[in-house]
């Protein structure tokens, strides 16, 4: 699975540390899901995307090996 | 996502320091063939002495008592520090926690079926004993490996 959240990061000028604040995890979280080690639930990608005022489809994308 | 079966984090000191109590005991009754320190009293058996599937004498049976003082300082000591809450728990931290579960358990396993090729008698009851915690031991030793390896990337 792909995800953009670096890109929104950037976009949104937020750091790993605000962005986990935002969505109630660790900064090892966020820095788990950008480097792709981890998938996260469903809520949590939704907590996301609401973050970036995006689509969840827009942020995470499959992949074919998925 | 909701945690269950986990302590509050307070526990987790509490834990630390009954754990080490109870290992340091430990050690030194398993060096000394369980005769030091030693306080023997008269205690209530469930089983009628001998064996768990043979027995045939009275209720009470004298035990040095430092034995179980050890068994339940190591167990509860353990059990509080490993299931203990972390500071931030998030779905990350679980996955971490579940998968050092599994990897414990299968050393464990491991290491009772070197054991059984390789000790005997005495010996292997000595190892028995240890075994008793090593799935314990061997999670939270990884569990916190994984947690340091993630904070100092």
């Amino acid at each position: 699975m792909k995800n953009t959240l670096k890109i929104d990061r950037a976009i949104h000028n937020l750091t790993q540390q605000q962005l986990s604040e935002k969505v109630h995890v660790t900064r090892q979280t966020i820095n788990a899901l950008e480097k792709g080690k981890f998938v996260p639930s469903t809520v949590l990608a939704l907590k996301i995307a609401k973050v970036f005022n995006k689509k969840v489809e827009d942020i995470f994308t499959l992949e074919d090996t998925d | 996502m909701k945690t269950r079966y986990l302590l509050p984090k307070s526990f987790k000191k509490i834990g630390w320091i009954l754990l080490i109590i109870g290992f340091v005991l430990g050690i030194v009754l398993l060096i000394n063939d369980f005769e030091y320190p030693s306080f023997e009293v008269k205690v209530y058996s469930i089983i009628k002495g001998g064996a768990l599937f043979n027995s045939d004498k009275s209720h009470f049976i004298k035990t040095n008592i430092f034995i179980e003082i050890a068994i339940y300082l190591i167990t509860i000591g353990g059990l509080f520090v490993a299931f203990s809450k972390e500071k931030i728990e998030d779905e990350y931290i679980q996955k971490i926690r579940v998968e050092s579960l599994v990897w414990a358990t299968i050393v464990n396993y491991i290491l009772l079926l070197i054991a059984t090729i390789l000790l005997y008698d005495f010996a292997f009851l000595d190892f028995m004993t240890i075994n008793m915690f090593t799935v314990l031991i061997l999670f939270i030793f990884k569990f916190n490996l994984e947690l340091y390896k993630l904070k100092n990337r």
